[in-house]
């Protein structure tokens, strides 16, 4: 029971890197990619390259970062003695992170609310900042966790980690809106790139995961609560599962139907 | 220091309740009305969907941002409990984080850009499964925190409670009245959001004369179901609350708001049954003009009675976070300093605060632009199509 519920840790903390990596990564690179695309030729001015960028992303955003929502919830349940103890002990960094995440959220949410490029602009400039703290606090968070929370997380080791977090998100991201936006022909390539990404987007967490397992393991829930927990959740993994496999099945790229083509993105 | 830590999460708490509130209430109107359109096939139902659809969404947005910090904040701020309780409290939470909360939003995410883009009874059960894991999420923070509030099928060993009975969780005295009050509470607010948008509607003599007319039909019935089901559930609540926590209403701050609560309750409850309910015969409430100021200026008093229950319940509870069991000042975080929590006191209310306000703007400016100029399931006129940003 005690291992189910750490490879259920697991599988939800890799799985927010290896699919929320990819939104922060377009997030991150909005200015270079939309500059890419103008230095390419594309027609359509700077805001209409970041509209196209976040228009790949957002069918996907909601499903994906709820996994870090499920992630806290199941150190809640199943290892509480750990949960008190890591937010806490990462106070300034998780007050950092979730402001990040807010604004990054508040940018998707509102930037088409009102027409104007002014508020526009200002919402994508947002969204950009927030995923840039997004990845650096979270690279900060994992080696501040692994090095048993010293003091002060924001040192150079830190700092180094967030920039690997960060770099692997970008080249995450920027395979992910290839993919998305990939032709017929091009689509099945992007594809594969796209989960080799993924998986260079979750190794910052798998390296977190090795170090901490053992900890884990000694602060898990009692086996009364951890069986409450399995009878409730295991049922439903099928449920939840299908609604994330929903997701990618419905917002692949080049889904038949020219329909598709004229739905206006709401973020 | 435990002054700033307790008002950071009374604020977060209070901003979360004010958003989630209204979550609860216009999920269920809106999955109704998509409904009805996919039942009759009317357009005025669908264009009802996507208007009331979009205030929706935009006020989901903050209940999440909210949401965020509720939920980091326990391990933040108040490890006690984590480690005090956690064995018993967590589970509760977990299900809604790791279940309900992980469905509502990728459904909801499918119901949004899944528009005219997923078969018609596919998407519309999308709708319904957001709703139904609404109510599901509500569920278990009440569980949650029915439990903080009678501690329920646990028993303490050594220096933390122990799970016995997950049964006694759920039948908690402290749940099964207040749940459903809940849920009477978001209908109450959503059908008044309902009233008050289309009260404005009409009152402006805008085209949309039909539309308004059906949606205010639709907010007075779901109003009254709403105000009957939280102000008989709320009193229902008394007999329970006197047996287990019998100090809960001495302090100013509960005293004051029950009666307040219960007076906005009690007399908006009777204007919807005895005045706007009989007023629908002949659509005459849509037709007396004179009226709709008055009903717009009575869309928040449901959201102020919401927040006021709020405050009874949490701060009836004091100084106990597990009643009975243990304090909130032994609850909170070893190692804070007054420095960190000021900090991000600070950064939440400013940030959130700030947030809030722009999303009742874009709400009330959604409800003046009226159904024709919708984001949500919009399908790009006919014309030159501005390619390729429209390539997806």
């Amino acid at each position: 029971m005690e291992t189910i519920w750490l490879a259920i840790f697991a599988v939800l903390l890799i799985g927010y890197f290896a699919l929320e990596g990819f939104d922060v990564g377009v997030g991150m690179l909005l200015p270079l990619l939309s500059r890419a695309s103008e230095r390419a030729g594309e027609p359509g001015t700077a805001q209409d390259h970041r509209d196209r960028m976040v228009r790949a992303m957002a069918p996907f955003v909601l499903a994906n970062e709820v996994w870090l929502v499920a992630v806290v919830g199941t150190l809640f349940g199943a290892f509480p003695a750990l949960e008190g103890k890591v937010l806490s002990g990462l106070y300034p960094l998780v007050v950092a992170l979730l402001v990040s995440w807010i604004l990054r959220d508040a940018a998707l949410w509102f930037r088409r609310r009102i027409d104007g490029p002014a508020w526009r602009a200002a919402w994508d400039a947002l969204l950009c900042a927030g995923s840039w703290g997004l990845a650096l606090t979270w690279g900060a968070a994992l080696a501040s966790i692994v090095r048993g929370l010293p003091g002060n997380p924001f040192d150079l080791i830190g700092l180094l980690y967030g920039a690997v977090v960060a770099a692997a998100f970008a080249f995450h991201g920027r395979a992910f809106t290839a993919w998305r936006l990939s032709g017929p022909t091009e689509s099945g390539r992007a594809g594969r790139r796209l989960l080799f990404t993924a998986a260079v987007a979750a190794l910052p967490a798998i390296a977190a995961l090795i170090f901490t397992a053992a900890s884990l393991l000694d602060h898990v829930a009692p086996p009364a609560t951890l069986n409450v927990l399995s009878v409730i959740i295991l049922p439903v993994t099928p449920i939840m599962v299908g609604a994330q496999v929903w997701v990618w099945r419905t917002f692949r790229p080049n889904r038949p139907g020219a329909a598709a083509a004229r739905i206006p993105s709401f973020f | 220091m435990l002054d700033l830590a307790r008002l950071q999460f009374a604020v977060t708490g209070c901003l979360h309740f004010l958003f989630v509130v209204l979550t609860l209430g216009l999920a269920p109107l809106v999955a109704i009305m998509q409904t009805r359109h996919a039942i009759s096939g009317k357009p005025v139902f669908e264009r009802m969907t996507r208007f009331w659809g979009q205030i929706y969404v935009i006020n989901y947005a903050l209940g999440v941002f909210t949401g965020l910090v509720m939920e980091f904040q326990f391990g933040m701020s108040w490890s006690g409990l984590s480690h005090f309780a956690g064995d018993v409290f967590g589970a509760p939470l977990a299900v809604e984080t790791l279940v309900a909360f992980f469905l509502e939003s990728t459904f909801l995410g499918l119901w949004i850009f899944g528009w005219n883009r997923l078969p018609k009874w596919l998407h519309l059960m999308c709708i319904w499964l957001v709703t139904l894991t609404a109510y599901a999420s509500a569920f278990w923070i009440m569980v949650a925190n029915s439990f903080l509030q009678n501690p329920a099928g646990a028993v303490r060993q050594g220096d933390h409670l122990v799970l016995t009975d997950f049964g006694a969780l759920l039948s908690n005295p402290s749940l099964v009245m207040a749940f459903p009050h809940v849920i009477g509470a978001g209908l109450f607010a959503g059908s008044f959001v309902i009233i008050g948008g289309s009260a404005y509607q009409l009152f402006r003599k805008t085209p949309e004369q039909e539309f308004f007319r059906r949606s205010l039909r639709t907010g007075v019935v779901w109003g009254f179901v709403g105000s009957t089901l939280a102000v008989g559930f709320g009193y229902a609540q008394f007999g329970f609350i006197r047996n287990l926590q019998p100090d809960k209403f001495k302090g100013a701050v509960p005293g004051l708001s029950v009666e307040l609560m219960t007076a906005i309750g009690q007399t908006t409850q009777f204007v919807v049954m005895l005045v706007l309910l009989p007023l629908l015969i002949g659509n005459l409430l849509a037709r007396f003009r004179w009226v709709h100021p008055l009903l717009m200026i009575m869309t928040p008093l449901p959201f102020l009675a919401a927040i006021l229950g709020w405050l009874v319940r949490e701060v009836g509870r004091q100084p106990w976070l597990v009643y009975g069991k243990l304090s909130v000042a032994d609850a909170m975080s070893p190692g804070l300093t007054r420095g960190m929590v000021t900090f991000s006191l600070f950064a939440f209310a400013g940030v959130l605060g700030l947030l809030a306000l722009i999303d009742y703007v874009l709400i009330a400016r959604t409800i003046r632009r009226g159904p024709a100029r919708v984001d949500l399931g919009a399908v790009e006129s006919a014309g030159p199509a501005p390619a390729p940003a429209l390539a997806l």
